[in-house]
């Protein structure tokens, strides 16, 4: 499957300061997004260090695959998802150290949301409530559950979800990376198909725009980098109130003959290559 | 109080008052509105005060609640509206007060939470069940635990039975499926079923599955019972506890 993504983040209309980060590290297709908390700047320093840890973790683990892995090994998981899981173990500590050991840090911490993709095979690793979607089949399939209040009340039946989008308390997490000095994270494990599209987005978006609008986006605009600039835009137009940080990626089928094999050197250039940093 | 009361056709069969209590609606014995129609499920629906609110829950009945004639999960109910279960219909008073001191006010009087902040895991255990006095019923559903499942009723298949344990589930002969169909000319990815916080939804895929006899006309929410036939295959979703 041929792999294009791009991303975008914007710090709003309404804040001074971006505390979202995002990474895309192509040679890995690796897909990591944080969306940081506490004041005076320092959820921007939680959200840099999850990213980074979480990014150098599995690099490291491409290079050594029999590095340590953090955190307890679920049974049944795919190399990929257990990198990733232990990744996101390291960054949890990182930030609790770093909290810890600056006074001024207290009370910093970030969602973490990360996508990694082995072939047809898509692992996610997720706490918070940053959101990782699927498009498919022109549906959006949320594949992270979020981590907050009101979620965990439309689980247990206490709110619908009409109720939970209205509700005052949406800002209220239940889990975040650095806050406890360990964490429970979710894996989830997607095989992929040709036409699927993947959304990451931090809360920013998805407060401010609808999910059948985002739908329609993702689907107007084939090109990831156009269509994650679009959906800042959306998300700012409507108000704009978060930081807003958006990756989206697409998966092609392998063209065949040599005709699109020449394409495909074109198309080499166009996608969203290289890391981007969150500012 | 507000009160219930059970009506055949136009004659008054049994009235309950709505207390602290939900009332149960359904074709067992145990129900404090028994409808005895083999059209009723055993445990059909449930009538009760959340927040101050009279709300009807279907049990994830068969053949369906009503709500006014339309099919509902879960409503709020207003008084003089009409609840039907198979041919009965239960009229809705509810003229009556909330019988729980829950004060709804207060969701609208909360300040809004701009920042993000994670609760501790004392205040986040507090939170939870101040939320949970709203009604101790849902407690008790949060408390078993309840494993969604697909039987293969007929067709082929790689397994005969699947526990959803993923948020996306495939329904195809592709081998990144789960639901593996076997056999020429089944489609990849015929269908996928999506957990969301409030359930489970069937959605499309190369296919447009039927959902107890009718095409779905998008996502779907999946009740416990419901028959699922796509491709060739028969499928029974089922939720165990």
């Amino acid at each position: 499957m041929q792999i294009s993504s791009g991303g975008a983040t914007h710090v709003g209309m309404v804040r001074t300061n971006n505390e979202d980060c995002f990474r895309i590290v192509s040679p890995l297709n690796l897909f990591v997004l944080a969306d940081g908390m506490g004041g005076e700047a320092h959820g921007e320093v939680a959200s840099a260090l999850a990213v980074e840890t979480v990014v150098k973790h599995c690099i490291e683990g491409g290079e050594n695959p029999s590095a340590p892995l953090l955190g307890e090994a679920k049974p049944g998981l795919t190399p990929k998802s257990r990198r990733l899981l232990s990744a996101i173990h390291l960054a949890n500590q990182k930030v609790f150290q770093s909290a810890e050991e600056h006074p001024e840090q207290q009370g910093m911490g970030a969602t973490l949301t990360a996508a990694w993709i082995d072939g047809p095979q898509l692992s996610v690793g997720h706490v918070g409530d940053s959101r990782v979607y699927l498009l498919r089949t022109g549906q959006l399939q949320q594949l992270t559950s979020d981590h907050s209040l009101v979620a965990e009340q439309v689980r247990r039946g206490l709110l619908t979800a009409t109720e939970a989008e209205q509700s005052n308390l949406q800002s209220v997490l239940l889990r975040a990376l650095g806050t406890q000095a360990q964490v429970e994270v979710d894996v989830e494990e997607v095989g992929l198909f040709p036409g699927d599209v993947l959304l990451l987005c931090s809360d920013g978006l998805t407060r401010m725009v609808t999910e059948p609008e985002i739908a329609g986006t993702l689907q107007a605009e084939p090109i990831p980098q156009s269509a994650a600039e679009k959906l800042v835009q959306l998300a700012n137009e409507s108000g704009g109130i978060d930081n807003v940080t958006v990756i989206v990626v697409s998966f092609r089928p392998e063209p065949k003959g040599w005709f699109s094999w020449l394409r495909r050197g074109a198309q080499k250039s166009e996608g969203g290559n290289g890391s981007a940093g969150g500012k | 109080m507000a009160k219930l009361s059970l009506m055949f056709e136009e004659k008054l069969v049994k009235e309950v008052p709505v207390g602290s209590r939900p009332v149960r609606i359904g074709r067992s014995p145990d129900n404090d509105l028994v409808v005895d129609n083999l059209a009723v499920s055993n445990d059909h629906a449930r009538v009760y005060f959340e927040a101050g609110r009279l709300v009807v829950e279907d049990r994830g009945s068969l053949n369906g609640t009503f709500v006014n004639d339309l099919r509902v999960e879960r409503a709020t109910l207003h008084d003089g509206d009409s609840i039907w279960v198979g041919k009965h219909h239960i009229k809705v008073d509810a003229t009556g007060d909330a019988p729980l001191p829950y004060e709804s006010g207060r969701k609208t009087t909360a300040p809004m939470i701009n920042e993000t902040m994670v609760l501790d895991t004392k205040v986040r255990r507090d939170m939870l069940q101040q939320a949970a006095a709203m009604g101790e019923r849902t407690q008790f559903a949060a408390g078993r635990i309840r494993v969604p499942t697909i039987v293969v009723l007929s067709g082929r298949t790689d397994a005969k039975e699947y526990v959803l344990t993923n948020k996306l589930t495939t329904i195809g002969k592709s081998a990144m499926a789960t639901i593996k169909l076997r056999g020429w000319f089944k489609p990849q990815m015929a269908a996928q079923i999506n957990q969301r916080d409030d359930g489970y939804y069937i959605g499309s895929g190369d296919k447009i599955p039927i959902v107890n006899g009718v095409a779905i006309p998008g996502p779907t929410r999946l009740n416990d019972g419901d028959l699922v036939e796509l491709s060739g295959v028969r499928l029974n979703f089922i939720v165990r506890e």
